[in-house]
């Protein structure tokens, strides 16, 4: 399994033995894949894939990081894995993530996540090993999944493009559910381009989700927006650092043709309680599932009444998983369903509306993170709502399903600084143009290049 | 939320905390409850956005489909004979 | 006294509600899947026809239809229910406030909702066992207000129901479980699961005397939920289990909204109705009328092409007949058997079965209409002057009838007939 793989050799920093090993292994996939690609008589077409723990791959546990799902072999593909392992793609493995998707630094996992270009730091997450493994391997995507921002904030920490689609746009079917009105199943790669290539393979319709839509006609040859929208209130909350950076970014691309212009959005003040309502609410449904044997982590008493024995199983959660369960569970007790899940669901229209006006104008562009990748010890200090907090900038496109892509925009101290562009609904190959461009003039750096050929 | 109240949601839960894990969580619940309690102060009649974007509904024709790997399912349940057994009722 | 129902029908669709997977299978666990097991990563698909039965019941209800109807999810911890939240309805259901009529008394209806069927569950002593098969079969939950007040009420309400339901095309022998709300003062006691209009009866039954005898000591019932024991006809508490305000529905977000305005649905056929109206029209028994048709679509297509042509009375005595030997038949066959209960001769299965299949049977012991006939011929020829006669006396043609019939052993009434017909008089 390639996240305890890749998991090992960032604790190892760099293990030499380990490198050699896993990038001949690598090296190896990689041969297998072009000699099968040549036969084929196509274009390189298969990459090597990762997929992040939530995701289902026949035969291969998968658990979303959760003891509760110990020891699950889906039955069956997710779709989007079924689609690119028939154009040649290769499961190399499945990445480490925040239980569930739970969480914004990947420290919610047995194993916490580490940052490649400094291992005392976060990865981000939820899909940590998703953006650990883009870091670190040369040749190679991921599929990885946001809810809240679950991939732009680990690719944003990590340096590397993190795309998430238009809800809706890349079938949910075998992504084990956090959210099913906000989860996204969406691409991490080294380049715009890979992330393209592999998005085109995956999106559109699925018989298997029924809120599963292809994109209007003609999308593919949809252009970077010229003009950029900042929305003003949200850089409220940013660090420093990060806002001169962000501003450097700004002037760069001024220079590259682009009309940047400032917005405000009011709206937006509400979006984490907003999000946070809708998320949890939903959560708490799908992890009810979670009772010990049907799948997963087991409770080997039988003789035990079913509500002890269902309680056992769920003592298996992880601390975050069981905050969510309570918290969205009372959220949706009849006495404050309205007050709080409805109403959650009223405002999200309202801020669905504003935003996607302002999108359908110009593309926006944001800071992804509002700091630097922190400090291990740092982020477990934070309370639950100061980490909440810290998905200021990627809930709004979230919270109402808007197409956003992350990028490396930035270095500071040797860290990566990702941006964000935020398109209009079904926008989704406009803005990977516009990262496209981007990267016409401006390097990525990684820390490693494993696999390379 | 007083005490009794959240003895009563971990029991609809399904959820057995430690006496500090209760208190621990609690206080923290009461926190972030009291964080989105503030979108009150919002006015809004919009109809509520069950999803983020509008779709198109999808009806699924009554045409039978067996799925093709029954023994993969249960391989992950503890059966006997052809059942799957379940916890005590 | 106030009694309320819950009545869960299984739907007639070759598939689960949310799945592909074959319904009514009876090998356990043959006919399972991801989504009907609750698998993480699958999701559901609405079943369209389904959606068009549903849709179809609320109507023949006279529910108020909205333009769209959703889905959500009620919550609770059971060890049949998979994804522990069943997929139900509850603010946009496929119909709501309508009424089923019971000669001057309508009984309302709430509301008409779909939802999923939990898994089977045998309960061992140790643990239980579980059957997926019928995990996600569609049902139909139909809620009515607390309108009916009396035992012929619940009665009567559950066979037109049923008999509407028939007519719809839903499968009425397979189990109808209702649950039952009896509230004699003011504390509502639910009854859960019950099975079979005698299980209904007896179990209100019990309920109200239970209920009264607490009400007369000066208790007060407690608001409850109780199960019925058929074996010992006697209600007894249940398991603690989740309230309304724990359900914690949600909208269920892996489905979407669904028009119901483009669905074709499928016409009601309200027998009491037509009983009704043959019955005023020919002067039958508006009940004997019922009891034929209530649940017999044959019966009903019988009963509207022929009576015009035959006497009710007739009719009744053939469809009857049918009925008690279990026999169908297009309406050219009835013909024969009308003609057999008007000859006033033997009906036996075993002819009926005949006639059935399209054969000839004879009308008297052993002999044919057409047989019949060739004696009339026979005779006529032997007395050629007797055509002649009958035309001037009608009463003349007894002579033959009453020979012919001593000949043949056929049924006089018959004969007559045939003789009428062969001369060209009326009898």
């Amino acid at each position: 399994m390639i996240s305890r793989s890749i998991e090992e050799f960032i604790k190892a920093q760099p293990g030499k033995e380990y490198y050699v090993k896993l990038a001949e292994e690598l090296a190896k996939l990689n041969k297998e894949l072009n000699a099968f690609n040549n036969i084929n008589g196509s274009l390189s077409s298969g990459y090597p894939l990762s997929v992040k723990d939530n995701i289902c791959v026949k035969g291969m546990e998968t658990t979303a990081s959760s003891k509760v799902l110990s020891g699950y072999i889906p039955p069956f593909n997710a779709t989007a894995v079924e689609r690119l392992s028939a154009k040649g793609f290769g499961v190399i493995g499945k990445t480490n993530m925040d239980e569930f998707g739970f969480g914004s630094f990947g420290l919610n996992s047995e194993s916490p996540a580490r940052n490649p270009f400094d291992k005392s730091r976060v990865a981000g997450g939820s899909s940590s090993g998703a953006a650990i493994a883009t870091s670190i391997i040369e040749n190679h995507v991921a599929l990885a999944e946001s809810t809240g921002g679950s991939i732009a904030a680990p690719a944003s920490f990590c340096g590397v493009v993190g795309f998430t689609p238009t809800y809706g746009v890349v079938s949910r079917y075998g992504l084990i559910d956090y959210g099913n009105s906000l989860d996204k199943i969406g691409v991490m790669g080294r380049s715009a381009a890979r992330v393209r290539y592999t998005f085109d393979i995956i999106k559109g319709r699925d018989r298997y989700d029924a809120t599963c839509v292809d994109l209007p006609a003609g999308s593919e040859r949809k252009q970077a927006s010229k003009k950029l929208f900042v929305i003003r209130n949200l850089l409220e909350h940013v660090d420093e650092s990060i806002k001169k950076s962000f501003e450097k970014t700004l002037s760069k691309l001024s220079g590259m043709g682009f009309e940047i212009e400032e917005g405000e959005l009011k709206e937006l003040d509400s979006a984490i309680a907003v999000y946070y309502i809708i998320a949890m609410a939903e959560a708490s449904t799908n992890l009810a599932k979670y009772t010990g044997f049907k799948y997963g982590g087991k409770v080997d008493d039988f003789s035990k009444e079913y509500n002890e024995f269902f309680t056992e199983a769920r003592e298996k959660f992880g601390k975050e998983a069981k905050r969510r369960v309570v918290l969205g569970t009372y959220i949706r007790s009849a006495s404050v369903r309205d007050k709080y899940y409805y109403k959650a669901l009223q405002i999200r229209r309202l801020i669905g509306e504003k935003i996607s006006e302002l999108a359908r104008k110009g593309s926006i562009i944001l800071p992804t993170m509002p700091m630097l990748p922190p400090k291990i010890e740092d982020a477990g200090k934070m309370n639950p709502l100061q980490a909440y907090m810290v998905d200021i900038l990627t809930v709004p496109a979230n919270l109402t399903g808007l197409p956003h892509v992350s990028f490396p925009a930035d270095y500071i101290d040797g860290l990566p600084v990702g941006a964000q562009i935020i398109g209009a609904p079904y926008e989704d190959y406009a803005i990977l143009d516009l990262v496209g461009k981007w990267e016409e003039d401006f390097s990525y750096k990684f820390a490693y290049n494993l696999g390379s050929l | 939320m007083d005490y009794k109240e959240f003895e009563r949601l971990l029991k609809v839960c399904r959820i057995r905390l430690s006496e500090n894990e209760t208190e621990e969580m609690k206080k923290e619940i009461d926190e972030i409850l009291a964080y989105f309690d503030k979108i009150d102060n919002i006015k809004c009649e919009e109809d509520p956005a069950y999803q983020p974007i509008d779709l198109p509904e999808q009806l699924r024709e009554d045409v039978t489909e067996q799925f093709n790997d029954i023994d993969a399912i249960l391989a992950n349940t503890k059966t006997y004979r052809f059942y799957v057994v379940g916890p005590k009722i | 006294m106030k009694i309320g129902l819950e009545v869960h029908v299984a739907l007639p669709t070759k598939t689960k509600l949310f799945c592909s997977c074959k319904t009514y299978v009876e090998e356990p666990n043959t006919s399972i899947c991801p989504i009907c097991m609750g698998m993480p990563g699958s999701k559901p698909k609405l079943n369209k026809e389904a959606l068009k039965i549903g849709l179809s019941v609320s109507e023949a209800l006279h529910c108020k239809i909205k333009s769209r109807i959703g889905f959500v999810r009620k919550v609770y911890f059971y060890p049949d229910l998979p994804k522990s939240y069943q997929i139900s309805q509850l603010y946009d259901p496929v119909g709501y406030n309508g009424y089923v009529d019971l000669g001057s008394k309508r009984i309302n209806i709430r509301r008409v909702q779909l939802e999923e069927d939990p898994a089977r569950i045998y309960r061992e002593d140790d643990y239980t066992l579980l059957d997926f098969n019928r995990s996600g079969t569609p049902l139909l939950e139909i809620v009515t207000e607390p309108d009916i007040q009396s035992e012929e009420e619940l009665r009567g309400f559950y066979a037109e129901l049923r008999s509407i339901l028939y007519y719809l095309g839903i499968d009425i022998d397979k189990e109808m479980k209702a649950d039952l709300n009896i509230s004699l003062s003011d504390s509502r006691v639910e009854i859960k699961n019950v099975t079979g209009i005698k299980n209904l009866v007896d179990a209100a039954r019990y309920e109200i005397k239970r209920q009264s005898a607490l009400i007369e000591k000066g208790e007060e019932p407690r608001v409850e939920t109780r199960s019925y024991l058929p074996e010992r006809m006697t209600t007894e508490r249940t398991r603690e289990k989740e309230t309304d305000e724990e359900y914690g529905y949600i909208f269920e977000p892996d489905l979407t909204f669904y028009s119901t305005t483009n669905v074709e649905k499928i016409e009601p056929v309200y027998a009491s109705a037509i009983a009704k109206e043959y019955a005023e029209k020919y002067g039958a028994s508006e009940k004997t009328l019922l009891e034929l048709i209530a649940y017999d679509r044959n019966a009903m297509e019988l009963l509207e092409t022929s009576a015009h042509r035959h006497g009710m009375q007739s009719i009744i005595s053939a469809l009857e007949t049918l009925k008690k030997f279990k026999v169908q038949m297009d309406p050219e066959k009835f013909e024969k058997v009308i003609a057999l209960v008007e000859a006033n001769a033997a009906l036996d299965a075993e002819r009926i079965n005949i006639i059935a299949k399209g054969g000839e049977v004879k009308i008297g012991k052993g002999i044919s209409e057409k047989e019949i006939e060739e004696d009339i011929e026979k005779f006529i020829a032997k007395n050629p002057g007797i055509v002649e006669e009958a035309n001037r006396n009608p009463k003349s043609i007894n002579a033959i009838v009453g020979k012919v019939a001593k000949e043949t052993g056929a049924n006089a009434k018959v004969v007559a007939e045939l003789v009428s017909k062969r001369l060209g008089i009326k009898p």
